[in-house]
């Protein structure tokens, strides 16, 4: 089973939107992504897949507001967290399904798979 | 010819025997995590600080204060000394750093342990509640010391990055080094983690009487402030041949 990781540069956006650490693990029959989404909850997730792409839109229970942010000092605010993911293999949306468990969501997206018997002659 | 890495400490500073306890960045930020809160909470000073050309070109500042970001602490009778960085180690400062620390560790007439604090990556992290602690000891009376204290040891396979050359390091200047690995994330911070390993770490270390409660409710601004370095890390850690902590090795058994 082949598995790849991926980590991908979480920044810090001055438009209120924190992205995500996130993982993707590209495994043989589906593609597990988890984020790391503290301060957030169940009801605030949004989650929209296609065949070729996953989104999360989460906010937080409570905005992040550093007083004194980065060398310039400056006041930032991030309510939620958002983060779009093109997925290395199609999957199947409607077989998709997520777990959100301390503050960490797992998706798990089957890959869509036509199986085709061969015979040996 | 200039040494590679230098410790820089403030003159002066008395050392009683003191039990090391390493928290350089890795899996989890497990060690990092919990290195901090430990000299947050027990108000331990500043007492020197790691330079190397082969670090990045970064210091950090608090509260106004320009800092090194790979500092040195200490209990305030020297009995307990804590090493740790705001930065990922670089995996080319590794064999240097890990050198240094023990020749270091050697020089203050370290006679208790040192401890490297760190993370197990578990992939099923997620569906576990409270993290178990598992150690290396690098010699038989490290061995004999977490038998007697009944922590689970590491029996099979590879352990990588910082930890596994400071376990080394240390056997070769005859340092006990014992090394505390709590179930973690792989790429996500985890404080729950770090409130394992100190829970763990009480079992060496009798002075320290904090509660991880704090730590456990302070966990998500803990995540969110810890993302940068987690992110560092991991990148740091691909290098590091950390996946092969993943793998069977070969010995018939």
């Amino acid at each position: 089973m082949e598995i790849e990781r991926r980590i991908i540069k979480a920044t810090w956006a001055h438009n209120g939107n924190l992205e995500p650490l996130y993982e993707v693990e590209d495994k043989e029959d589906e593609i597990l992504v988890t984020f790391d989404l503290p301060r957030v909850s169940k009801e605030n997730v949004a989650i929209n897949t296609t065949e070729n792409m996953v989104e999360v839109i989460a906010k937080m229970s409570n905005a992040v507001c550093w007083e004194r942010w980065g060398v310039v000092q400056k006041k930032i605010t991030f309510q939620s967290f958002r983060k779009q993911i093109r997925l290395p293999e199609p999957i199947e949306p409607e077989k998709a399904h997520a777990l959100l468990k301390n503050g960490i969501l797992r998706i798990t997206l089957p890959k869509i798979r036509r199986k085709v018997l061969v015979n040996i002659e | 010819m200039a040494e590679v890495v230098r410790i820089v400490e403030e003159e002066g500073i008395e050392y009683n025997n003191p039990i090391v306890i390493e928290g350089l960045p890795d899996v989890g930020l497990v060690g990092t995590i919990a290195a901090s809160f430990i000299v947050e909470k027990l108000d331990y000073k500043e007492i020197g600080h790691i330079e190397s050309d082969l670090f990045p070109p970064v210091m950090v500042i608090h509260d106004g204060k320009l800092k090194n970001p790979f500092r040195i602490y200490s209990a305030e009778d020297g009995s307990v000394v804590v090493v740790l960085s705001e930065v990922a180690v670089p995996p080319t400062a590794v064999y240097p750093i890990t050198t240094a620390l023990a020749d270091w560790f050697h020089k203050i007439g370290t006679k208790q342990p040192v401890i490297p604090v760190k993370g197990l990556p578990m992939k099923n992290r997620m569906d576990i509640d409270k993290p178990e602690v598992f150690a290396v000891g690098n010699n038989e009376d490290a061995v004999a010391e977490l038998k007697a204290k009944q922590l689970d040891l590491l029996e099979e396979g590879f352990i990588a990055g910082t930890y596994a050359m400071m376990l080394r390091e240390c056997s070769k200047r005859q340092i006990s080094a014992i090394s505390l690995l709590a179930q973690c994330y792989p790429v996500y911070p985890d404080p729950g983690a770090a409130a394992s390993a100190i829970e763990t770490l009480k079992k060496f270390v009798t002075s320290l009487a904090i509660d991880v409660g704090e730590l456990l409710a302070n966990a998500e601004e803990i995540k969110l402030k810890a993302r940068d370095l987690m992110q560092q890390t991991t990148l740091s850690a691909s290098e590091m041949q950390k996946g092969m902590e993943q793998d069977m090795p070969i010995m018939y058994r």
